[in-house]
């Protein structure tokens, strides 16, 4: 299964594009979304212990709603990661 | 009567603001200017890049101004809010909050309840620049999600 992560914030250091494309075997619930995120931050930023608790507490959406933990992702979906804000 | 939007630095404007607020409906008009300080953290900040989830970010300004007119039960309410996106140097704008009313106490709280609120929900980040630093994403607060899917 195939999906689109659209990246914001922080989240945009991990690609020089503004997404990026993730391969799953099964479907998939945001939060083993999450988990891959993690598992992407730490093999990137190894020691960047700031980035890793970013996206830890980021949230997720998909068609411009904000989905828990417990969604299903379907195959070609794209999600947004939302890591902490702080606009104003 | 709204306008909301994601806007370059040199785009935001509070002559136009001004325009889009002005009515003979209201007797008070306030507007909030948010701006780049040149320090944080200990930090001598030259700038900050805000990044933004356009979508919804609008959503949320909807959201917010019509939770505003109906909590502080506002007749003929006016709001014009502007949110930077992109490099924003020194002293630049990085949010502009004109609002209008019937009267003076009204606009006080509309304009603080809507800045208050986009502080807690909505999806804009900040990468500060420094001087003799290297730049970085601020932590921000986990978004509050009053309903999940």
């Amino acid at each position: 299964m195939k999906i689109k992560v659209e990246l914001f914030g922080v989240c945009r250091e991990l690609s020089d594009q503004d997404f990026i494309n993730l391969d799953f075997d099964n479907e998939i619930l945001i939060k083993d979304l999450r988990d891959k995120m993690i598992e992407i931050v730490k093999e990137k930023f190894p020691s960047n212990d700031n980035y890793l608790e970013m996206v830890k507490k980021s949230a997720f959406s998909t068609n411009d709603e904000i989905v828990g933990d417990e969604f299903k992702i379907k195959d070609k979906q794209t999600v947004s990661i939302i890591p902490p804000i702080g606009g104003g | 009567m709204f306008h909301c939007g994601i806007a370059d630095v040199k785009d935001i404007s509070l002559e136009k603001a001004q325009k889009f607020i002005e009515s003979h409906k209201c007797g008070a008009a306030l507007f909030f200017i948010g701006t780049v300080r040149d320090h944080n953290n200990d930090k001598t900040v030259t700038g900050i890049t805000y990044d933004s989830h356009d979508v919804l970010v609008k959503k949320s300004f909807e959201e917010i101004y019509n939770e505003a007119i109906k909590k502080l039960d506002l007749q003929h309410p006016v709001a014009y809010v502007e949110h930077a996106k992109g490099y924003v140097p020194l002293g630049g704008i990085s949010i502009i909050i004109a609002v209008a009313c019937k009267h003076r106490a009204q606009v006080y709280d509309f304009s603080r309840y809507i800045i208050e609120e986009i502080k807690k929900r909505t999806p804009i980040w900040k990468k500060e620049h420094y001087v003799g630093e290297e730049e970085i994403w601020l932590e921000g607060k986990p978004i509050e999600v009053k309903k999940v899917k």
